[in-house]
C-alpha cells in the first residue's frame, strides 16, 4: 500500500509541476523532505519512548483488568450473541482494553483470536458462505474507531513539532473516539438489522427453517459439540 | 477548558511516579523494568518509521512543491468551508485510512508548515488521535478468518471516519 501511496504522489507531483513549470524546484524538495524525516524520527524518539514506557506501566500495574472491568458490560450488549454462546466476548474486552492502552503489538493478535471465536460462533454462516456475521461486522467497524486512550504516535509528533501544549488535544480526542465507537456500533447494527428484518418480510430464505426452529436447531448444534 | 487539557499529562505521569514510589520495593522495580520495556519498543517503532518516513516525506515534499498540494487544496475549499474542515488537512484525510506511517508522515509535514497549535494543527491532531488505518484493519481481521464477503463493513467503516472528521473540527471550533 505504501509503495502505491508513493507512486501516485511521484507522479501527480511529477505532471502537475511539469504544468506549473516548477520541475526544477521538485529535486531539492526530495533531498529535503528526505533530510527531514531524520529530523522528525529523532523528535520522535524520546516522546516515543516515554509515552510506550507509561502506557506498559499502567499494563503491568492492572490497567487492562481494571478496564477489562469496566467495558466488559458494555461489550456484552453490543455483541449478544458471543455473550450467549458463551464465546468470544474474553477476546473481544482483551482486544478492545489492550488497543485502548495502545498496546499496538499485543492488540492485533488479540483482535485476531476474537475473530476466530466469532467465526466459530457463526460456523454455518462464516464456513458455508464465506460471509461475515453481523457480529463480526459490528467488531470490525468498532475496531477501525481509535479506541486509544493515549495516542502515543499523535503525542510524539506534537511534542516533536515544538507545540506548546501536546496533551491539550486528548480531551477532544476522547470525546471525539467515544462517540465514533458510538456511531461505529450504530452504522454496523442498522443495515444487519434492516437486513434481517427485510429477509423475514419480502423473501424468507428457501434453505431456511422458520426462525423458532432454526433458534433450536442451532442451540441444539452447539449443546452437542 | 484549556486548563484541563493541560493537566491531562501533567496527571497521568504523576500517577505513574507515585504508583513506582508507593509500591512495595519488588513490584516498584517491576514497574520500572516494565517502563524500561515499553521505552525501548517505543524507541523500536520510531526507528522502523524512519525508512518509511524517508521514502514519504520525500513525496509529500514533492507534491508540495509541484503545487499539487495547493491546486487539490484550492479545489478541496468550497467542500471544505461548507463543512468546516480546514483545506489543509485533505490529503491526511485521503491516506488516514489507508495506512499509519503515511499518516504519520503527512502530520508531521503539517505541523511543520501549520503550528500543530492551530486550527489546522489541532483538526489534524484530534482526527489522528479518534480514528484508525481503516482499510488496512479490515484486510487484516477477515483474511485471518478467511473472510471474503464482508457486506456493510468497508462503507460502515468510511461513514464513521467521516462521522469523526466533521465531529473532530466542530469540537475543536467548540473548545478552543
Amino acid at each position: 500500500m505504501l509503495g502505491k501511496i508513493f507512486g501516485v504522489l511521484c507522479l501527480i507531483s511529477l505532471v502537475c509541476a511539469s504544468i506549473t513549470g516548477k520541475l526544477e524546484a521538485l529535486g531539492g524538495a526530495a533531498a529535503q523532505g528526505a533530510a527531514s524525516a531524520v529530523t522528525v524520527s529523532l523528535g520522535l524518539l524520546g516522546a516515543m519512548a516515554l509515552w510506550n514506557g507509561i502506557m506498559r506501566v499502567l499494563d503491568a500495574a492492572g490497567a487492562t483488568r481494571a478496564l477489562a472491568a469496566v467495558t466488559a458490560p458494555i461489550l456484552r450488549f453490543v455483541f449478544p450473541d458471543a455473550y450467549r454462546k458463551n464465546r468470544g466476548i474474553s477476546e473481544i474486552t482483551a482486544a478492545v482494553t489492550a488497543n485502548m492502552l495502545g498496546l499496538g503489538n499485543a492488540a492485533t493478535p488479540l483482535s485476531i483470536a476474537a475473530m476466530k471465536a466469532l467465526a466459530e460462533n457463526g460456523r454455518d454462516e462464516v464456513a458455508v458462505r464465506g460471509r461475515a456475521t453481523d457480529e463480526m461486522v459490528t467488531f470490525v467497524v468498532l475496531s477501525t474507531a481509535s479506541l486509544d486512550l493515549v495516542p502515543t504516535t499523535l503525542l510524539a509528533l506534537r511534542t516533536a513539532a515544538g507545540s506548546a501544549n501536546p496533551g491539550e488535544i486528548l480531551v477532544p480526542v476522547w470525546i471525539c473516539s467515544s462517540l465514533c465507537a458510538l456511531s461505529a456500533v450504530l452504522l454496523a447494527k442498522i443495515p444487519s438489522a434492516v437486513g434481517r428484518w427485510l429477509g423475514r418480510t419480502i423473501k424468507p430464505p428457501a434453505d431456511s427453517s422458520p426462525p423458532k426452529m432454526g433458534w433450536r436447531k442451532r442451540r441444539g448444534d452447539g449443546m452437542l459439540s | 477548558m484549556k486548563f484541563a487539557a493541560g493537566l491531562v499529562v501533567p496527571l497521568i505521569l504523576a500517577a505513574v511516579g507515585a504508583l513506582m514510589l508507593f509500591a512495595r520495593r519488588e513490584k516498584s522495580e517491576k514497574y520500572f523494568d516494565a517502563f524500561i520495556a515499553g521505552a525501548r519498543d517505543g524507541m523500536q517503532t520510531a526507528v522502523k518509521l524512519l525508512p518509511a518516513l524517508v521514502a514519504l516525506l520525500c513525496a509529500v515534499a514533492m507534491f508540495n512543491a509541484s503545487g499539487a498540494a495547493e491546486l487539490l487544496a484550492r479545489l478541496a475549499a468550497p467542500v471544505c468551508g461548507a463543512l468546516g474542515i480546514p483545506p489543509e488537512i485533505i490529503p491526511l484525510l485521503v491516506v488516514r485510512p489507508v495506512s499509519g506511517s503515511a499518516s504519520s508522515a503527512l502530520a508531521a509535514e503539517l505541523f511543520s508548515r501549520v503550528s500543530p497549535d492551530s486550527f489546522a494543527g489541532r483538526c489534524a491532531s484530534v482526527i489522528l488521535g479518534s480514528s484508525d488505518t481503516a482499510l488496512y484493519i479490515i484486510a487484516v481481521y477477515f483474511a485471518a478468518v478467511g473472510i471474503k464477503k464482508t457486506r456493510h463493513t468497508l462503507p460502515a467503516a468510511l461513514a464513521v471516519m467521516a462521522v469523526c472528521v466533521l465531529l473532530a473540527c466542530t469540537l475543536v471550533r467548540w473548545l478552543y
